[in-house]
């Protein structure tokens, strides 16, 4: 976590031998853990960069259990962190160092309770892992869109949780827009049920939209209704070598009518960040030999199968490309020739987190600004960051759109953690200034969690602030539930 | 209290209050007649800053707020209650489209602007504002994102939520919310947003929106068929979306009675097919793309006359006609779109609003018009709806000659009969209309204790003082 970052008060009530066993009555031997190393994975996050303490981490089998456990912190006043997969990137299911309760894992939570092909959606529990879920619809002919590069160990409760981006948020939305019920577990250890299938029900309140992005501060997911599409039958996936980041949108904005509405993913990388995850994972291969800065992952999707004689998406966009190619936007580009190649291209895109951790230390910003000022933002942020720090070196990549950039710089070669550190509430202040001048957003999809708190209390008007106070004071009186994320009370 | 209103008057001025009982008179009636409020005073603020000040006032002297927009809500809730102690304070002056941002397809609006206003807009700029319904040439826009209103685009474009960016919002305690944000992503705490949508003006009242725009659609086809079961529509939707290549924009089911109500009451109004048929679609389809030599040559219209020949040979298509211009196919929208009209001047009625899943309409159908029937032998039933959203307004027409009142004394039975019958189908009692005053007793009998008083909590944190739109949704 940021050093600038004060621990918030949160409730520090421990837990007593006799919750212990109160625990332990619950949910039984196989979902407690009190050794320290085995609690050390669940106190960490996945960056390495937050540690935290807990009591025990408790690993509850069902709903019913969740709820008790709850309900028994809650008339002791223990603070509860609920944790998915603990893939996240703000320290949001990361206990605070002074934190004495509980971490709540819903990782035993991984059944996928029921598949409605027709219906189009799926109901699964909150730990299920997210390339399970893929893999589940695909198996009955369809498509459950969340993508994400931690897709094989994020689970769907944090997904939620954290309203989950990901790379084909341009054409299905965020993940509150996959959703159609949840059942939440309440602070007071009540069960809400809104397990709804509905497409539309104007009953009162937005519960669901309230719990989902609240990162756990207000009750724990349990279950979900998930939405499906139609299985993609025929996909063309292209890795282009571009002029700059304004050719980008400019392809993108002329992509949507060539591909007939098919664009799935549009995803920009700068070559710094192409060379770095070449570097570092191993297998994989650059796409194309071209000596260029700029970098656009182009795949369009079609749920129509390609029919005989017909001309399918690999056509069209080799059309696209011949066009884009011509009016200087695009100077070289290879669609991919089979499934392997077409992994290969995504493999890169999806190994920029794992390769970062391997570089060494660094920083990122998860910023979002309309889509047409993303090439003035990339311009200014590298010129603020370099006026503060000369030798860092900016990576930018991101998914141009939905305007969300992942403004990322590396370390200047050899310089150590701490000596980056000290860099960076300078860099971090600038990049946030900038972004709120051009009334953007200072978290596009990670969430606030720990890392972002006093960001958020910096950028954001007080009677937002209040609202949102106000808010979690009233779900959550004691303050157990997640304490010390997102606000402070 | 003459010293309350004085206080109004300062703040917006005598062009903004309305004190006199027959200009009162059309802010404390609703559409359907069913309500009959009164008011201290009609309020109509012509600016954010104003509203802030009314609410400030009123936080201050404890006067309760009903917000309203083009008062053509469906349960009451744009209504005050009958204690004389509220305010209305409607955003009718507000009316003003602020920005068009063609690029970014967006439009930042006033909450007072009319929907058809707006749609217009949209269309000058060569976008489109997909939200539609029937009461669209008065409803206004804070109303619908008040009531995450839904509408015959639904099925393509999603409720009213999903039409917006960003909203600004003055809060119980007189703030400005300023969240007139345009981006698709924005993780920073709890969804605010979402929250103030549908809550129907009890946690603040919505002055501005950011809007999303889409292309403006350029080759629609819309087409009048006759099907012989609510089975076939769901089919001939199901398979309508490949075969138009997921260009369904459109889907609504019609009962011939309501077809029958429309030819008696609005003239003009005229049958598109030769024979009488039980059941009726009207299905739409719109693509962006213009039907153009060479490119695209099979224009929709083609498309579709060939599904429906399809459709027809496979016995889900009885007779059909589809539109060959615009005129025609503003026709076969007006007899849906009269629905509610022609059912107000047919005598009482009692509206449901119901959903359920899509693939259960049919056997929904049946088990509802048995239900009516029973309960009160002699009504006639009016279904009809969105198919594609699973959303029926199953509504029921009194028996001929009766007045409001004999009708109303079987109110109960029958709601309670189509309710309970919503409610083992795992459905919803209020799919689009929301609960405003009309359905609070009912949200109360069928919602869990745990979601009430959840709902009971936020309302409580964001307006301890119980003055914004009080006894809507939720008692507390």
């Amino acid at each position: 976590m940021p050093d600038t970052v004060i621990a918030p008060i949160i409730p520090t009530v421990p837990v007593t031998p006799a919750v212990l066993e109160g625990l332990r009555a619950i949910v039984g031997e196989r979902g407690l853990i009190l050794d320290e190393p085995g609690k050390q994975p669940f106190v960490t996050d996945w960056r390495g960069s937050t540690v935290g303490t807990a009591s025990v981490v408790v690993r509850p089998a069902n709903t019913e259990e969740v709820s008790r456990v709850v309900k028994l912190c809650f008339d002791n006043g223990i603070a509860i962190v609920p944790q998915g997969g603990n893939t996240g990137l703000m320290g949001g299911a990361t206990p605070w160092p002074t934190h004495s309760g509980i971490v709540l894992s819903l990782g035993r939570m991984n059944h996928v309770i029921e598949v409605d092909p027709v219906g189009y959606s799926m109901t699964v529990e909150a730990g299920c892992v997210l390339q399970t879920l893929q893999e589940t619809a695909a198996s009955h002919d369809r498509f459950f869109p969340l993508s994400l590069g931690a897709q094989g160990s994020c689970m769907i409760g944090g997904n939620l949780s954290t309203n989950a981006g990901g790379v084909q948020v341009l054409r299905y939305g965020n993940a509150r827009n996959l959703v159609m019920g949840l059942e939440v577990v309440l602070p007071n250890g009540d069960i809400w049920n809104g397990l709804r299938s509905l497409k539309k029900d104007n009953t009162g309140y937005d519960l669901k939209h309230l719990f989902m992005g609240a990162e756990g501060t207000l009750g724990i997911i349990t279950k979900a209704v998930l939405k499906l599409w139609p299985a993609p039958k025929d996909v063309a996936t292209a890795w282009l070598a571009i002029r700059d980041p304004q050719a980008a949108i400019e392809i993108l904005s002329e992509a949507h009518g060539a591909s007939e509405d098919n664009v799935g993913s549009c995803e920009l990388m700068s070559r710094t960040c192409t060379d770095m995850v070449l570097r570092h994972i191993p297998g994989t291969q650059d796409p194309l030999k071209a000596d260029t800065p700029w970098f656009l992952l182009l795949e369009w999707t079609s749920s129509r199968p390609k029919a005989d004689g017909a001309e399918g998406m690999s056509d069209k966009m080799e059309q696209f490309l011949a066009n884009q190619l011509e009016a200087g936007r695009v100077l070289d580009a290879v669609i991919a020739q089979s499934e392997a190649q077409a992994r290969n291209m995504w493999v890169i895109r999806e190994s920029v987190a794992p390769a970062s951790r391997a570089e060494g230390p660094g920083l990122s910003y998860d910023i979002s600004v309309s889509i047409s000022k993303i090439p003035g933002f990339i311009d200014k942020g590298i010129k603020a960051a370099l006026d503060i720090l000369p030798s860092i070196r900016p990576y930018p990549l991101g998914h141009i759109g939905d305007g969300n950039l992942h403004f990322s710089f590396m370390g200047p070669q050899g310089m150590d953690r701490e000596t980056l550190k000290q860099y960076s509430p300078a860099i971090t202040r600038a990049v946030n200034d900038l972004v709120t001048s051009m009334a953007g957003s200072i978290s596009a999809e990670h969430g606030i969690g720990i890392d972002k708190i006093d960001e958020l209390a910096h950028y954001r008007s007080k009677i937002e602030l209040d609202t949102m106070r106000s808010l979690k004071r009233a779900l959550d009186p004691k303050n157990i539930m997640n304490p010390g994320k997102i606000l402070r009370l | 209290m003459t010293d309350f209103v004085e206080k109004l008057r300062v703040l917006v001025g005598d062009k903004g209050l309305i004190t006199d009982d027959a200009g009162k008179h059309p802010y404390l009636t609703d559409w359907r007649d069913n309500y009959l409020g009164t008011a201290l005073a009609v309020v109509r603020p012509a600016t954010t800053d104003e509203v802030a000040g009314v609410v400030k006032l009123c936080a201050a002297e404890k006067v309760a707020i009903v917000p309203q927009g083009g008062n053509t809500g469906l349960v009451g809730g744009g209504m005050p209650h009958e204690d004389g102690r509220e305010i209305v304070l409607s955003l009718n002056r507000m009316n003003r489209i602020l920005e068009v941002d063609e690029i970014g397809y967006s439009m930042t609006v006033e909450a007072g602007a009319i929907l058809k206003t707006i749609q217009e807009t949209a269309a000058a700029h060569d976008r489109l504002f997909p939200l539609s319904l029937a009461a669209e040439g008065s409803c206004t826009i804070g109303g619908n994102l008040s009531t995450n209103a839904g509408g015959v685009q639904v099925l393509h474009y999603g409720n009213t939520r999903h039409l917006v960016l960003g909203l600004e919002v003055v809060t119980p305690s007189g703030e400005v919310w300023n969240g007139l944000r345009a981006l698709k992503k924005d993780n920073t705490g709890y969804d605010l947003r979402d929250l103030y949508l549908g809550a129907e003006g009890t946690l603040g009242i919505i002055t501005r929106a950011v809007l999303k725009l889409w292309p403006k659609p350029k080759d629609v086809a819309t087409a009048w068929i006759a099907v012989p079961s609510p089975q076939a529509a769901v089919d001939l939707l199901s398979g309508a979306h490949a075969a138009s290549e997921d260009n369904v924009t459109s889907c609504e089911l019609m009962a011939r009675q309501g077809i029958d109500f429309v030819l008696k009451h609005i003239p003009g109004a005229a049958d598109p097919l030769a024979d009488r048929h039980d059941w009726y679609v009207l299905l739409e389809w719109s693509s962006t793309r213009a039907r153009r030599e060479g490119a695209n040559e099979t224009g929709l219209r083609e498309k579709m006359e060939t599904y429906l020949g399809e459709a027809m040979e496979q016995g889900l298509v009885v007779d059909a006609a589809i539109a060959q211009n615009e005129a025609q196919g503003r026709a076969f929208w007006a007899l849906r779109e009269n629905h509610s009209e022609s059912q107000k001047r047919e005598g009482p009625s009692i509206k449901h609003d119901i959903s359920v899943a899509v693939s259960k309409i049919p056997a929904f159908m049946k088990d509802g018009l048995a239900a009516m029937k029973q309960a009160l032998p002699d009504c006639r039933p009016v279904p009809f709806g969105h198919v594609g959203d699973g959303n029926l307004h199953f509504n029921c027409q009194s028996p001929p000659g009766w007045d409001k009142k004999r009708f109303m004394a079987h109110g109960e039975a029958i709601s309670g009969a189509v309710y309970d019958l919503v409610v083992g189908y795992g459905g919803s009692i209020s799919a689009e209309h929301g609960i405003g005053r009309l359905k609070v007793d009912e949200l109360a009998h069928y919602r869990s204790k745990v979601e009430l008083d959840t709902m009971r909590a936020i309302k409580r944190a964001l307006d301890p003082q119980n003055l914004m739109n009080p006894g809507k949704i939720v008692r507390v």
